[in-house]
């Protein structure tokens, strides 16, 4: 075993070290065994590997090494302390834990409101719901002395038939319902002027029982005619306890509804039945028939006003209500006004009567006072009627109820409209004119404009415009057509919507007259034989074309339409139609090469039976020469350039703010929110772990 | 290095403290022997595995593959102790500086050490190039297999071989009177 022996020391150092595989470890031995000096090695070599690990023992580290090593990188590398350690204690918590997510949460929500705005519109509805709160406070306040009132008037209204213990505990309830609103009014500075209203009426008010007193004491209504004062005290003295001021406020209550319903008959019965029951009658009722079937109408209810409520909310029933308005009117004023000059009036009847029967003075004076007495009672009987007017309005409520059965908007049926446009050459205008004229004559058609124009060229064109009964006019157009070469013909037919819009499924389908409008001319449009488009791109445009036109010229080319439009932006595009004897066909495009750039060449050969002159047969150019839109205005100098510029710059710097705003707007809240819990999931590690450590250092 | 290992030694380079405290108990001795190896000094071998460590700790997101943190440590303890070796040597304090200036004090005190057996066989192995001692030291202190020294050295099994072969031969060599006298 040369190669052992010649390389021993690693064999003898892995020996001794124990770390020959076994089938080294047998090679090995077999050298030993033959090679004494090997051995001998191998022999001091065991022993000296002995001293070495014995000398070595003592610089083994303690027991307590590895633990010193972790605490002195404890120590060194501590855990955050401080504010930071007192955080992580707190997130040991669970309760703080939860309570921090839900806080990143409401965060986000919050600053995902801010960014959506969405809490603004919600402020706004809030507000608005306050302030509705606030109005519907209001309007409380001012209903209630009305409603009061209106409860009153009813029990004064009925106070005629009814006994009077019952119209006396309205009256009472009337009385304590008002209270509570007096009381509160003042709060709202708005019910203040009512309230001052209702303290003042009283004085109003009483001399209503006046009428009777003057009826039944004629003879004292002179004295009482005195001063408002003196009929006021009398009237206090003689009448019994006023009634509350409420009970005596005149009110006329009014409502109009809007009504949908399913069934119009229907409906109006229904609200007859309401009105009934609720002691009204119906006081008129229309109704109106829509072209479509449907019933459109009126119907004018009186209740008592303290049942309009009650009859409101029946109506509701009946179908869907499109509008309701509640109105209020206070007639106090003016009723009571007309009641007092009522009876100064009949104050003065009385006299004037008076005066009639002494029959003292001379006739002409006697005249005088039959004439006053007519007027006067002309007067008397124009106020009654308007105080026996607004007593039936206060006595009843009105309601107008407008009534519209549903789908009152569908079409009532669909008109077919056809119209037919027709374009003939004829050799003879004239003549096909007139056979055109005579075939309608025996056909159910009817000529509603007929034309026969002669140009300065002599040509003549003549245009007609028929209308033709729907199931007449196929054949007729078949024969008109045959009159002359059909140039163009075109025919549409519209649906149209009679009455309404939108689908009706059971709406009929008229067919209304054919419209026909034929155009016969002479000036014949030979087809092209070839049709050419193309665009040329140029600057100078109208440059351009002016060449074009002069190039078209010079090729014989009729230039038969030319456009030029410019954008506020400075593009120009102008459009032409030439037509050009085929022979110039070529010569003619190429020339445009010069122009500009040539573009989009699309070019169409219509062959067709027949011979055909290559030389003169047409075709038909159509070019569009536009330009690029110029990036910078019009404008040419420096500083308008250098303005532009500018200009241009500053608002793309703008745009791209903005942008940059909105993507951080976006961003913001999630690089917040993600940051945050990051954050807290790395606190809550941590203390995890410190705790952890702890635990290990105490055990 | 098994599945579990290579789990602790992810988990440390992703800044898990608890999985570096362990890979500190599981290697500080292995450090300890790599820094004895270079320094011979037990109190600044242990230094060196301090700093060793507080350094691995702070530059673990250098570390790409965690099957590289061993041998990666050892570097770093290695480097480490030898810039206490270099120190200790370009600038010497106090008593140590009159004992390295003083070569007869020195000699003197080597050779009351080598008196006894434990110190000739120090001074053999003082006298062994670095490489060879942090080997030796290896074997002898942490009672590594030839794997693992290798994996921690970063040698091939040849070169290791090799390296302990030729280190325990200049150290017979130097203890031949002692071994001699042994007998």
């Amino acid at each position: 075993m040369p190669a052992i022996h010649d390389e021993i020391e690693p064999w003898l150092a892995a020996a001794v070290h124990d770390q020959l595989s076994p089938e080294e470890h047998v090679t090995f031995r077999a050298h030993l065994a033959t090679c004494e000096s090997c051995r001998a090695l191998h022999e001091e070599e065991l022993t000296m590997s002995k001293m070495i690990e014995s000398t070595l023992e003592e610089a083994k580290p303690d027991l307590a090494f590895e633990q010193r090593i972790v605490s002195g990188f404890r120590k060194r590398l501590p855990y955050r302390g401080g504010l930071a350690s007192l955080l992580v204690g707190l997130f040991r918590l669970r309760a703080t834990q939860i309570t921090a997510a839900a806080a990143v949460m409401l965060t986000l929500v919050q600053v995902g409101k801010v960014v959506t705005r969405e809490n603004a519109g919600e402020r706004e509805k809030m507000q608005g719901a306050s302030e509705l709160g606030i109005r519907d406070e209001r309007d409380r306040l001012l209903r209630g002395p009305q409603d009061s009132a209106s409860l009153a008037n009813s029990s004064k209204a009925t106070e005629g038939k009814a006994s009077s213990p019952q119209s006396e505990s309205l009256a009472d309830s009337a009385r304590t319902v008002a209270e509570p609103r007096t009381a509160a009014a003042p709060l709202k500075s708005e019910a203040e002027p009512l309230v001052a209203r209702e303290q003042t009426e009283p004085a109003e008010s009483l001399p209503a029982p006046a009428p009777e007193f003057a009826e039944e004491r004629p003879e004292d209504g002179a004295d009482r005619m005195t001063t408002m004062e003196s009929s006021v005290a009398a009237s206090i003295e003689d009448a019994p306890p006023p009634p509350a001021a409420d009970a005596n406020r005149k009110l006329i209550r009014n409502a109009q509804v809007e009504l949908e319903i399913a069934k119009f008959d229907e409906a109006v019965q229904k609200i007859t039945s309401f009105a009934t029951g609720q002691r009204g009658y119906v006081a008129t009722s229309s109704s109106a028939k829509q072209e479509n079937g449907k019933l459109r109408g009126e119907v004018v209810v009186k209740v008592l006003p303290d049942t309009l409520d009650t009859f409101l909310l029946q109506l509701r029933g009946l179908g869907e209500v499109k509008n309701q308005t509640l109105g209020t009117q206070d007639v106090t004023k003016q009723y009571f006004d007309t009641d007092s000059r009522l009876n100064n009036a009949r104050v003065m009847e009385q006299r004037l009567i008076d005066i009639l029967k002494t029959k003292t003075g001379k006739v002409s004076d006697l005249l005088e006072v039959e004439k006053e007495l007519g007027r006067v009672r002309q007067q008397i009987e124009q106020m009654q009627g308007e105080l026996k007017f607004m007593d039936a309005q206060v006595q009843f409520a009105t309601v107008t109820i407008s009534l519209a059965e549903k789908d009152m908007n569908l079409p009532a049926a669909f008109l077919l409209k056809r119209t037919a446009h027709l374009a003939l050459y004829s050799t003879d205008v004239e003549k096909t004119f007139a056979e055109v004229k005579t075939v309608i004559e025996g056909a159910k058609a009817q000529l509603s404009s007929s034309t026969l124009d002669r140009d300065s060229t002599g040509e003549a064109t003549a245009r007609l415009v028929l209308l033709i009964a729907p199931e007449e006019a196929d054949t007729l157009i078949v024969r008109i057509k045959g009159m002359g070469r059909v140039q163009n013909y075109t025919d549409q037919t519209d649906r149209v919507a009679q009455g309404g819009t939108g689908m009706a499924e059971n709406a009929k389908v008229e067919r209304d007259k054919v419209e026909l409008s034929i155009t016969i001319s002479r000036n014949e449009e030979e087809p092209a034989l070839q049709t050419t488009s193309l665009r040329i791109l140029a600057s100078a445009v109208s440059d351009k074309v002016a060449r074009l036109k002069e190039n078209a010229a010079g090729a014989g080319a009729e230039i038969r339409s030319s456009s030029f439009s410019r954008d506020p932006d400075g593009q120009e595009i102008a459009n032409l139609t030439l037509r050009v004897p085929l022979k110039n066909y070529a010569p003619l495009l190429s020339s445009f090469d010069q122009l500009g750039k040539v573009k989009d060449v699309s070019v169409q050969r219509a062959d067709r039976r027949g011979t055909i002159n290559e030389e003169t047969a047409p075709a038909d150019i159509s070019i569009q020469v536009y330009s690029q839109p110029n990036i910078v205005s019009d404008e040419t100098g420096l500083f308008a350039t250098i303005r532009h510029t500018l200009g241009q710059g500053f608002s793309a710097l703008m745009w791209s703010l903005r942008m940059i705003g909105v993507a951080i707007a976006f961003l913001a809240p999630w690089v917040v929110a993600i940051g945050l819990i990051a954050w807290v999931v790395a606190s809550i590690s941590r203390a995890r772990a410190a705790r952890r450590a702890k635990r290990e250092v105490a055990e | 290095m098994d599945s579990i290992d290579r789990e602790i030694y992810q988990a440390a380079i992703k800044g898990d403290r608890d999985a570096f405290e362990m890979i500190i108990r599981a290697s500080s001795r292995t450090l300890f022997a790599i820094a004895y190896g270079v320094l011979q000094d037990r109190a600044e071998a242990e230094d060196v595995v301090q700093d060793a460590f507080v350094k691995a700790w702070k530059s673990r997101w250098r570390v790409r593959e965690p099957e590289k943190f061993p041998a990666w440590l050892a570097t770093i303890a290695r480097h480490r102790a030898r810039d206490v070796a270099r120190s200790r040597r370009t600038a010497p304090l106090g008593g140590e500086l009159d004992h390295a200036l003083d070569p007869s004090i020195a000699n003197q005190h080597e050779q009351e050490r080598a008196s006894d057996v434990n110190g000739r066989v120090h001074a053999a192995l003082a006298a062994l190039p670095e490489a060879h001692r942090v080997a030796v030291t290896l074997r002898y202190i942490d009672a590594l297999d030839y794997a693992t020294i290798e994996r921690t050295l970063g040698l091939t099994n040849g070169a290791l071989r090799g390296i302990l072969g030729r280190a325990l031969q200049t150290m017979r060599r130097r203890l031949q009177p002692a071994l001699a006298s042994l007998d």
